[in-house]
């Protein structure tokens, strides 16, 4: 329906108009919100995302079911669908499987990547925003907690930049060789199989993998060259934003500059 | 006949932050760093793989490596050989020596647990404050029986940070007279450090100024955290030189722990106010916030105000964009 396979084998356009290799447009904020840790703002194509870092703090209060009395820092996600985020307005339920998973997701992801053992007895929560939907929702919402927690000057490893691959190869027509797709749409999502990718900077290391669509083994490996590639070119965009950043805050004086240069540090 | 797709051309550069980053080129990031004066280090950059260097905070040395990597996203630091990351924007971690204005979240045995907006909760002991009545005394089992009447949840004390544990967080005390519970004023946070906005580190952190409008003198209080207490200033009734050093804490003890105001003059107000309303125009504006900044900056606060007939305290928007402009001279 939406995505018609015989016009994808036509002509290599996809329903945007976009090649199979080709990401959407990515649009990035950081430091949006003046009185939070970190903060961020995301657009991957129609996808819209909002995140707010608070932290590393300790509640005076915790809350039972936490365990934020360990030697490193706890993370919290919450991840709010905004109701009129998608084209039929969802009331979702406060424990929605779907949207609990992600959060689980994100904050795995983040654990191994945060330096958390830095900040004993003390959380670090992440609220994301949901403000429109289009795909890629996951993908999306660890972009912007990266760049949000960048913002909230929180230690890590590495970018964790991520991205969804698709296949349109059907079993039926029996073309094993055809083009994976990157970066889906909703449409196209709801058509395909497709997996989301996270990286951990510019290596191939991979930080998230999560495919919830049936999808014959043989294409996987193409899906995840084609996804970790899509990634590396996020990372680039994600380093870009926060170069810039950065060196706005150094024009204005803000922060001082680097005091040696990478070569004389080579010697 | 068969259909051909020519490569779509690159469209207009949108914005600075639009991107541009074409699917076959890549920009050479591999070697070494490549810090330059107005350039950054971001999360995984690898600072230099040199052993000579020591690392110090936001760096990291990855497991079976030995190259020094960037953890953070901020400039480079060195000193001597030791190389560190500081941050563009973080929380406020505290250092021995720092005033810090804070807030009393808990209350426990012997201690109070004191909100510095660092990632930890400081801790306020018992022997760590003036105890009413006199010279410096041993603490007794009555005193913490009636813990509550120094320092109860949600009251606002401006301490010292005496000494740091192994964990990163920070013990208190008050024991001087220019420290304690802070009455007759309002309280006002900024950020944490970095960012260009906030208080910074300053030789003086507290002062008395004479303010306009018959409102008498008030008080500023810097903390370093980022916590700001602006109150009416208080003159002490008795001299402290008549007085004697030693018998001075037992004639103002008795007022410390007070949670009463005193009556404020509505003047004296409005100017508390505009202070205020300067510190955070100073903050919207990106500006630092210490003593020189501030005072000037009322200064020109009151002139504003004389402009609008009902002395508009407000310094949002585009009245703090002029009060900026002016403090910066451009």
């Amino acid at each position: 329906m939406p995505l018609d396979t015989s016009t994808y084998s036509l002509a290599l356009l996809r329903v945007d108009g976009r090649r199979w290799n080709e990401l959407r447009r990515l649009h990035a904020q950081i430091r949006t919100q003046d009185a939070a840790d970190g903060s961020s703002y995301l657009e991957m194509g129609h996808t819209k995302v909002m995140c707010i870092v608070t932290g590393p703090s300790e509640q005076q209060q915790q809350r039972r079911g936490q365990t934020s009395q360990r030697d490193a820092a706890a993370i919290n996600v919450n991840v709010v669908i905004a109701g009129f985020s998608s084209v039929d307005r969802k009331k979702s339920g406060r424990n929605d499987k779907r949207i609990q998973e992600i959060e689980v997701t994100i904050a795995n992801a983040l654990a191994s990547n945060l330096h958390t053992h830095l900040f004993p007895h003390s959380s670090i929560t992440i609220s994301l925003h949901v403000l429109s939907q289009d795909g890629s929702l996951l993908a999306a919402l660890l972009n912007a907690t990266t760049l949000a927690l960048i913002d909230a000057g929180i230690p890590m490893t590495d970018y964790i930049a991520a991205c969804t691959a698709g296949s349109t190869s059907t079993y039926a027509a029996g073309d094993d060789s055809a083009d994976p797709l990157l970066d889906l749409n909703n449409q196209e999502e709801q058509e395909l199989p497709f997996l989301t990718v996270a990286t951990l900077g510019d290596s191939d290391r991979i930080a998230v993998l999560v495919c919830e669509s049936r999808v014959q083994v043989t294409r996987l490996e193409g899906m995840l060259v084609v996804g970790v590639d899509g990634c590396k070119q996020v990372k680039q965009f994600l380093d870009q934003v926060v170069r810039e950043k950065g060196a706005e805050m150094v024009r204005e004086g803000a922060v001082e500059k680097s005091d040696a240069m990478g070569m004389v540090l080579d010697e | 006949m068969p259909i051909t797709v020519l490569q779509p051309q690159p469209a207009a550069k949108r914005q600075a932050a639009a991107m541009s980053v074409d699917s076959d080129s890549d920009s050479d990031s591999g070697g070494g760093a490549e810090v330059h004066g107005e350039d950054i280090l971001t999360p995984g950059t690898v600072i230099t793989s040199n052993s000579q260097w020591m690392r110090g905070h936001g760096t990291y040395v990855q497991p079976g490596e030995t190259a020094i990597t960037s953890s953070l996203a901020g400039t480079l630091t060195k000193t001597n050989k030791l190389l560190s990351v500081r941050p563009l924007r973080a929380r406020y971690t505290p250092e021995i020596g720092d005033l810090v204005v804070g807030r009393i979240v808990e209350v426990q045995a012997k201690r109070w647990r004191v909100d510095v907006a660092a990632s930890q909760l400081a801790i306020l002991q018992i022997s760590a404050i003036n105890l009413p009545g006199g010279i410096l005394r041993k603490r007794t089992e009555t005193d913490e029986l009636q813990i509550r009447s120094f320092f109860a949840e949600g009251d606002l004390v401006v301490a010292e940070v005496q000494q740091l544990h192994q964990d990163g967080a920070a013990s208190l005390h008050t024991r001087s007279l220019k420290y304690g519970k802070l009455r007759n004023g309002v309280f006002v946070s900024v950020s944490g450090i970095g960012g260009g906005s906030g208080v910074v580190r300053a030789k003086r952190q507290v002062w008395t100024m004479d303010v306009a409008n018959a409102g008498g003198k008030v008080d500023v209080l810097l903390g370093v955290n980022g916590y700001i207490w602006i109150s009416k200033h208080i003159e002490s009734d008795t001299n402290a030189e008549a007085v004697g050093i030693n018998r001075m804490e037992e004639s103002v003890s008795s007022k410390v722990y007070s949670s009463q105001n005193d009556p404020l003059e509505l003047s004296t107000m409005r100017e508390i106010a505009r202070i205020r309303s300067v510190i955070l125009a100073l903050v919207e504006n990106r500006l630092k916030v210490d003593e020189d900044m501030v005072t000037k900056g009322y200064s020109e606060a009151v002139e504003l105000g004389r402009e609008s007939p009902d002395d508009d305290l407000y310094l949002g928007g585009e009245k703090g964009q002029r009060l900026a402009a002016a403090l910066t001279g451009h």
